[in-house]
């Protein structure tokens, strides 16, 4: 149950961040000279936005949180991690037409490796909210040796 | 002193909570006694047969279908699975892991790690691991989640 949801957490984190990805390469493109009214979004698309980030979510659940392993090889996993997640992404957006240019792939390209940062980022920022919390806690309720 | 009981509908909602112009015995005793510090119970080492105070429990651990208990005198073997002792300690006693059980009132510090799981350092200096599953928990029983 905790792998559930830390999945759905990670599937809503990964997609919300395709979607600001997305409105960033909007704004992008539009500062580049094209019209914004140019720039929308089949159904398909976004559904496919949401596909990814459930299969990204994936190897991220069963591979990367909660184990136990020394801290060096954990970062060589995450390398891997990153690569593999890189694959998928773009078999993703080939397969739905994310890019039909090499433009459009470099974006995605860019787009996914600035996704990967901010999740990292959001996972560490609330990692260590936690452990600030705990620690006040734990200042209240600690026996006294 | 004027106790009121109100009736809650879980486990979860259960809290005491006492207006008090200062801790005396009493109090203490009284806080203690809810918080599951007085109990006592049976441990072995060496073949002799102790009977220890929870709150001297640093940790609990599960090997092999055996379960040991760590105090600042060392450790000892318990008859009791780990479920039992969860169930009978409660207070600030819980899961930290599959096979482990931690006195939350024994931890010195806690250090988030990359993976998302915490390290905590115990008053003796040694290191138990919370799994990032259990953090919640963590948290809700130090009224923080």
């Amino acid at each position: 149950m905790n792998k559930f949801k830390l999945w759905l957490e990670q599937t809503m984190m990964i997609s919300f961040a395709i979607f600001v990805g997305i409105i960033i390469e909007g704004l992008v493109y539009s500062f580049m000279g094209d019209n914004l009214a140019d720039f929308n979004m089949t159904w398909v698309q976004l559904v496919s936005v949401i596909l990814t980030g459930a299969v990204c979510s994936l190897p991220t659940v069963f591979w990367l949180a909660d184990t136990d392993i020394p801290k060096n090889k954990y970062i060589v996993r995450i390398i891997l991690h990153c690569i593999g997640l890189y694959v998928v992404v773009c078999l993703f957006g080939w397969v739905f037409k994310w890019f039909v240019k090499f433009d459009g792939f470099i974006m995605m390209t860019v787009i996914y490796f600035l996704v990967y940062i901010f999740v990292w980022c959001v996972s560490l920022w609330f990692y260590k909210r936690d452990e600030n919390q705990i620690n006040k806690a734990l200042d209240d309720i600690r026996d006294e040796e | 002193m004027q106790v009121i009981v109100e009736r809650v509908n879980s486990k979860e909602e259960e809290q005491a909570v006492i207006k008090a112009v200062e801790v005396t015995e009493e109090i203490s005793g009284a806080i203690e006694l809810l918080e599951g510090d007085s109990k006592s119970f049976a441990v072995s080492k060496d073949g002799k047969v102790y009977i220890i105070k929870a709150s001297a429990v640093y940790y609990i651990e599960s090997v092999d279908k055996k379960t040991f208990v760590y105090t600042k005198q060392g450790c000892y073997d318990c008859k009791y699975r780990l479920y039992e002792l969860e169930v009978m300690l409660g207070g600030y006693f819980m899961r930290c892991s599959k096979s482990m059980i931690i006195n939350l009132k024994k931890i010195k510090n806690v250090k988030s790690q990359i993976s998302g799981r915490v390290d905590a350092t115990m008053l003796n200096d040694e290191i138990v691991v919370i799994s990032r599953g259990y953090v919640k928990e963590v948290k809700r029983r130090l009224g923080i989640g």
